[in-house]
């Protein structure tokens, strides 16, 4: 059961890989994979990793690497912030999908077993440390997309590559998508502000609930691909 | 007159072929030998291409190709992944007995639906004792009224865990007889996909026979025939194996040359030192050898020739040279032609096995000699 979700997860990442990056290969030192596209109209490219300069040519369909230089001369700054930032947002946000999930069950189970009573008198301050996690998941991760393009720009000297593209594209998803569940959160219109529950009697707080829900488990997703790319650009494969 | 040149259809085959290689096959390539997984969406694109079930006659909904032709796509379709190019030809070693044995009927029901859908077939003669001494093979086929029981193991089958029917060798009252078993007949039972050396992409697995009852109508022949219907199949399939070595060789060929053109040492390109520029002459050379061979082998197939020999010569040169290619790529490519990162490697362990199947080097050069025995002179 657990190797068809991942079977599954692996195979839609791979098509949603296979479409953001276009044809890929391995740089034959690092083993980063790298984006074809990402080569210049001689076929160069430098890898964001290791700094060995490629020369890629497409041979019969193989991608065929040679590596005619390395790029000693890095820039590394002393302090360098996306690394730090990124874990911020990151280690916070799954604690604020955890705070909800836990107040959707409470809210469900809250009915049913009346002696969850004065266990559940705490769900507001759940529902309060929930809020503070999400605003300060998202509000650093625009210190991180920040400081992520200030990498790109000195660091990878701007050049193309996938992997930042792809970061750039899911930094600001995830900046709309934190929004709208901090919006919906902070509003009370999903978890009262008095019980920190949702009103189950309520039809619009129950779909404002699971509008929140959603955003938190696409943010998730979000997130957690942002880590996955961020951490091959650090570590290769 | 000679005429080395390919029509414009053979041309038109070869570039679909190509364009196929290089969209679907070679980029996966890599993927499909690290996973091992059958690569049935390469499969499904190829047979909607129309690249599958070449053999096919007709009459039985097929687009026949002659053996020169489907020679010259299978070594593209190699050139890309000799495993993946395996996974799509195999159905041709198992159809070819029952086009070259098979009554109407019996063509009607097992060809026809293979040009209809995706579907596939699988030949089983190898048997853990019986490899190369085919005569060897001891499952058995009792008679029982209008029915055979089968029991035994055929071993390294190609296709065996996605067939739909399989070619088996049997023995029948000792004598060798073969029939198609419908893949669903119960008492089949499918071992697990060998770990090989190379060709990942390919699916050889342990089928067992457990008393698997066959009706009659599924005999190809009468019984007795068996051993002929199956080496029979050989002189046609023998050309198609030896092209798949010569996609092998036009790859390694093809890295390797593009490789030394770009990839500098000593201040200069890797290509100009005389040692690596040799290789790649005698790689190309050798690469010309063994495709005319094939070629030939095909060409006497396709006229009604007896080409047992030729296709011998082609089977076991083309596969030697494409292991010597592989070998020199990844001596040209150097310590990168040793990592897993660069195809070299790959087409040596894919290579190895055209020295070995469908009879093996040493079984090739006993069918020249056998051939060479009977003739006074060689002109």
């Amino acid at each position: 059961m657990i190797s068809d979700v991942r079977k599954l997860v692996a195979k839609v990442a791979e098509r949603f890989k296979g479409r953001f990056y276009g044809r890929t290969f391995r740089c034959p030192v690092c083993h980063l994979e790298l984006a074809m596209v990402d080569a210049d109209g001689n076929g160069l490219m430098v890898c964001p990793l290791c700094g060995v300069v490629l020369d890629v040519e497409e041979v019969y369909g193989h991608a065929v690497p040679v590596v005619l230089e390395v790029e000693l001369y890095r820039p590394q700054p002393k302090m360098r912030i996306h690394p730090l930032a990124t874990h911020v947002p990151i280690g916070l946000f799954p604690f604020a999908v955890l705070g909800v999930g836990l107040l959707l069950v409470a809210s469900v189970l809250a009915p049913l077993l009346p002696g969850l009573a004065p266990l559940l008198a705490k769900a507001p301050v759940v529902a309060s440390a929930t809020l503070v996690m999400l605003v300060l998941s998202v509000g650093l991760s625009v210190v991180t997309l920040g400081s992520g393009l200030w990498d790109w720009n000195h660091r990878y000297r701007r050049r193309p590559y996938r992997q930042i593209r792809l970061k750039i594209v899911f930094s600001v998803l995830f900046l709309v998508l934190g929004a709208v569940a901090i919006a919906l959160h902070a509003s009370g219109a999903v978890f009262a502000a008095s019980t920190g529950l949702v009103d189950l009697a309520s039809p619009l707080a129950v779909i404002l609930a699971a509008a929140e829900l959603v955003t938190l488990i696409a943010g998730m997703v979000v997130i957690s691909t942002l880590g996955h790319v961020g951490g091959s650009l650090v570590f290769g494969r | 007159m000679m005429d080395f040149s390919l029509s414009h259809d053979q041309q038109e085959q070869v570039e679909k072929a190509r364009a196929f290689t290089k969209e679907w096959i070679a980029p996966k390539a890599a993927e499909y030998d690290r996973t091992g997984e059958f690569p049935l969406d390469i499969c499904r694109e190829a047979f909607k291409q129309g690249l599958m079930n070449p053999h096919v006659p007709a009459e039985y909904g097929g687009t026949p190709h002659t053996v020169l032709d489907h020679c010259l796509v299978l070594e593209e379709l190699a050139t890309g992944c000799s495993g993946i190019a395996t996974a799509i030809d195999a159905n041709g070693l198992s159809q070819y007995p029952v086009i070259l044995a098979g009554t109407d009927d019996q063509k009607r029901r097992f060809l026809g639906p293979m040009t209809e859908s995706l579907k596939f077939s699988a030949y089983a003669v190898t048997e853990p004792e019986a490899g190369s001494d085919v005569s060897r093979v001891k499952t058995t086929a009792a008679r029982v009224g209008n029915d055979y029981v089968l029991n035994g193991i055929k071993w390294w089958i190609t296709n065996g865990s996605v067939a739909d029917w399989y070619f088996v060798l049997t023995r029948a009252d000792e004598k060798p007889t073969a029939f198609i078993v419908p893949a669903d007949s119960p008492g089949i039972i499918r071992g697990p996909k060998e770990i090989n050396l190379g060709q990942h992409a390919s699916n050889t697995v342990r089928v067992t026979f457990e008393d698997v009852k066959v009706s009659a109508d599924n005999r190809l022949g009468e019984e007795g025939d068996g051993f002929q219907i199956a080496m029979k199949t050989f002189d046609h399939t023998r050309p198609g194996v030896a092209s798949g070595a010569n996609g092998i060789t036009k790859a390694a060929l093809n890295i390797a040359l593009s490789y030394a053109k770009r990839r500098r040492t000593f201040d200069k390109k890797l290509i100009s030192n005389q040692g690596i520029s040799f290789k790649l002459a005698e790689m190309v050379t050798r690469l010309d050898a063994a495709k005319y061979l094939t070629y030939k082998a095909a060409w006497l197939f396709d006229r009604g020739d007896d080409n047992a020999r030729e296709a011998a010569e082609a089977k076991w040169f083309a596969a030697d040279v494409a292991m010597q290619a592989a070998i020199e790529c990844a001596q040209v490519l150097g310590g990168y032609g040793f990592t897993t990162e660069m195809p070299a490697e790959k087409l040596i362990r894919d290579a190895k096995i055209y020295q070995i199947y469908e009879g093996a080097t040493e079984i090739q050069k006993m069918i020249i000699v056998g051939k060479l025995m009977r003739i006074k002179e060689v002109h």
